[in-house]
């Protein structure tokens, strides 16, 4: 399954067969259960492509203790701890109040053991969502999330357990919190993903010196923001250069606040684009973002966004036949 | 998604992101700052409790959650009180009349002050005092039996005045007041341990118990508590109502990102009849049942 451009909008593309209506991607754990932040005036679904809902395991979880969030320079730590109703209550109870005419859902699945994470998935494919992500990257509770991402082997595991239930389109969100996320990406492939989503947060720490405390309740947390985009930048373009083999798309993520960052991380290799703590600062970023993409796009001569992936020219290669000669 | 579903959404484009001009900014002793905007849509929708999200400094990536203390829906101008804390609060008293700031509101559940409880006590400590100031002027004279006690360990953000409306049952010499809710003819009282004149020399909650005490039965009954301040004064509060079998409604705050409901980041832990739940500050509060608030799980 590829990203490519299925109608006249510049931004559409098709992803792993679903149509986006935009790159962008509203992020698991900002945007709650899809129906938050449409309290906003002027903010909708549909300027996004798809909606990732918050992480959702087997049992409801309650999450980690205060404080969960602090601001950092350029950046944001966290460390919700999956908080969310359960499985069986999101599909039950929250997406028939969705609206699945604004834009894609997408749900992400995690747990503590592979088979909370095959019973999370298997109980989400028999549901309207229309894609399946994997989290084996959250750095904010004991057990599973991390643990399972930082090692290729666990990671493999994972992913093909999660594949025998479902054929719902499945993205596997990549840990920044790893050796090599190239050997990581390679095994997922084969274990069946359809998709990466890169990258999940990073993991960090804030101390309070005059208390001499953690300030984050769970001790350390994911740091999220500006201040992580080169750094996901970095690792976009190292999943792409092995991803691209096979044709599996990524949806590229960390620190994006503007057109101009989303479409390095297009240029870099993504499919689709990531927007999560921008949100905080602006809720109606999305709009914002979609417009320079598509000024951009104009001026480079570019038809779609699907022409723009991976067209990074590296020091010493022949540059790449894109912009006007591929439009 | 069913045809009832889709009705049901009371809660889409209830929050307004505006440019706000600011109008004046007003220095008061120890890094307190009175900032008055022009919002017209949140001054609209507010309610005594609500809060905005404001843009404090392009450099931080995360707003600011301020308690709203004023809003006039005729001209549209909405004020804050705020204190220095951090970096951000820094930066937002550095704009200068003119100047625009996002405001992204209302926000919260507001204050609801329940029918029949026509003696209000409020109690405002410290940051705590804007939403105790709204709640006043909203109640306006409904609060006339009732009684604002504001609290402050540095010199008050007003200038204080000798009250010129009697209130039975306090310590000899408890006479200082803010002289807005004397304008409104609701009676206050002043509490600082930092030795001001005509304030109650110790914690807003202990001289909200004097309050109390002096009531008889019947009066008691009428009285209701609405508290925003640092914790211990909230726990304070919380454990006067109970002492009283009064209830009580508290403000409350944490760290907040999205300030929508989007990312669970500013929850506190209450107590719900299916067992202890995280709640978030922004849109399940900022107000909650003092007695459902699991006080021992809250950071200070």
């Amino acid at each position: 399954m590829t990203a490519t451009t299925t109608d006249t909008n510049p931004l559409a593309l098709d992803f792993c067969g679903l149509r986006f209506a935009s790159p962008i991607v509203l992020l698991s754990g900002c945007v709650g259960f899809g129906e938050e932040y449409t309290r906003v005036v002027g903010f909708s679904n549909r300027d996004a492509g798809a909606v990732v809902l918050k992480g959702t395991t087997g049992m409801a979880r309650l999450g980690n203790p205060p404080h969960r969030i602090y601001e950092t320079p350029q950046g944001m730590l966290n460390a919700i701890g999956l908080q969310n109703p359960g499985a069986r209550q999101v599909v039950e109870e929250i997406l028939p109040t969705l609206d699945f005419g604004e834009t894609r859902f997408i749900a992400n699945v995690s747990g503590s053991t592979i088979e909370e994470y095959v019973e999370v998935t298997r109980l989400f494919d028999d549901s309207p969502i229309d894609a399946i992500e994997i989290n084996i990257s959250c750095p904010n509770v004991k057990e599973g999330g991390v643990a399972f991402g930082n090692y290729p082997e666990m990671s493999a595991r994972v992913v093909e357990a999660c594949r025998r239930v479902t054929s719902k389109p499945l993205i596997t969100k990549l840990s920044p919190n790893q050796t090599d996320i190239q050997e990581n990406a390679r095994r997922c492939i084969e274990a069946g993903t359809d998709a990466f989503a890169v990258i999940n947060t990073v993991m960090g720490m804030a101390i309070d010196a005059e208390q001499r405390r953690p300030v984050i309740g769970n001790v350390q947390g994911g740091l999220s923001g500006p201040a992580i985009k080169p750094i996901a930048l970095l690792k976009v373009h190292q999943v792409h250069q092995v991803a691209q083999r096979h044709g599996v798309p990524i949806i590229g993520q960390g620190g994006i606040v503007s057109a101009r960052d989303a479409l390095e991380f297009i240029i870099a290799g993504a499919a689709a684009v990531g927007v999560g703590t921008a949100l905080f600062y602006d809720p109606l970023v999305c709009r914002k973002i979609n417009e320079g993409i598509r000024d951009y796009l104009g001026r480079h001569g570019f038809g779609s966004v699907a022409q723009l992936v991976g067209t990074l020219e590296l020091p010493g290669a022949p540059a790449a036949a894109a912009g006007r000669a591929a439009g | 998604m069913t045809e009832a579903a889709a009705k049901d959404r009371p809660h889409r484009g209830t929050i307004f992101v505006e440019d706000a001009e600011v109008l004046d900014v007003e220095a008061w002793p120890a890094e307190q700052f009175i900032m008055r905007l022009v919002a017209p849509q949140c001054a609209a929708h507010a309610r005594a409790g609500s809060f905005a999200h404001v843009t404090c400094d392009p450099a931080l990536p995360m707003r600011r959650p301020l308690s709203l203390m004023r809003a006039d829906p005729g001209s549209g101008v909405i004020e804050f009180l705020f204190k220095i804390v951090g970096d951000g609060l820094r930066l937002l008293a550095q704009r200068r009349p003119g100047e625009t700031v996002s405001v992204m509101g209302p926000i919260g559940r507001p204050f609801t002050p329940t029918p029949g409880r026509r003696r209000p006590l409020l109690v405002g400590g410290g940051v705590g005092i804007p939403p105790m100031v709204f709640l006043a002027e909203a109640l306006g004279p409904a609060a006339r039996d009732g009684l604002v006690l504001m609290g402050s360990e540095v010199p008050f953000p007003f200038d204080p005045a000798d009250s010129r409306l009697d209130v039975a049952h306090l310590p000899q010499g408890v006479v200082a007041a803010m002289p807005l809710m004397e304008n409104l003819g609701v009676p206050s009282r002043l509490a600082s341990l930092g030795g001001f004149p005509g304030c109650y020399p110790g914690y807003v909650t202990e001289l909200g118990r004097e309050w109390l005490r002096g009531l008889d039965a019947g009066a008691l009954q009428e009285v209701e508590i609405f508290a925003c301040g640092p914790t211990p004064m909230l726990k304070a509060a919380a454990a006067l109502a109970r002492d009283f079998g009064l209830p009580c409604q508290v403000s409350l705050e944490e760290y907040m990102a999205c300030a929508v409901g989007g990312c669970a980041g500013c929850v506190v832990q209450v107590n719900t009849p299916a067992g202890p739940a995280m709640k978030r500050v922004c849109v399940d509060g900022p107000v909650f049942e003092a007695a459902a608030v699991d006080w021992g799980a809250m950071q200070h």
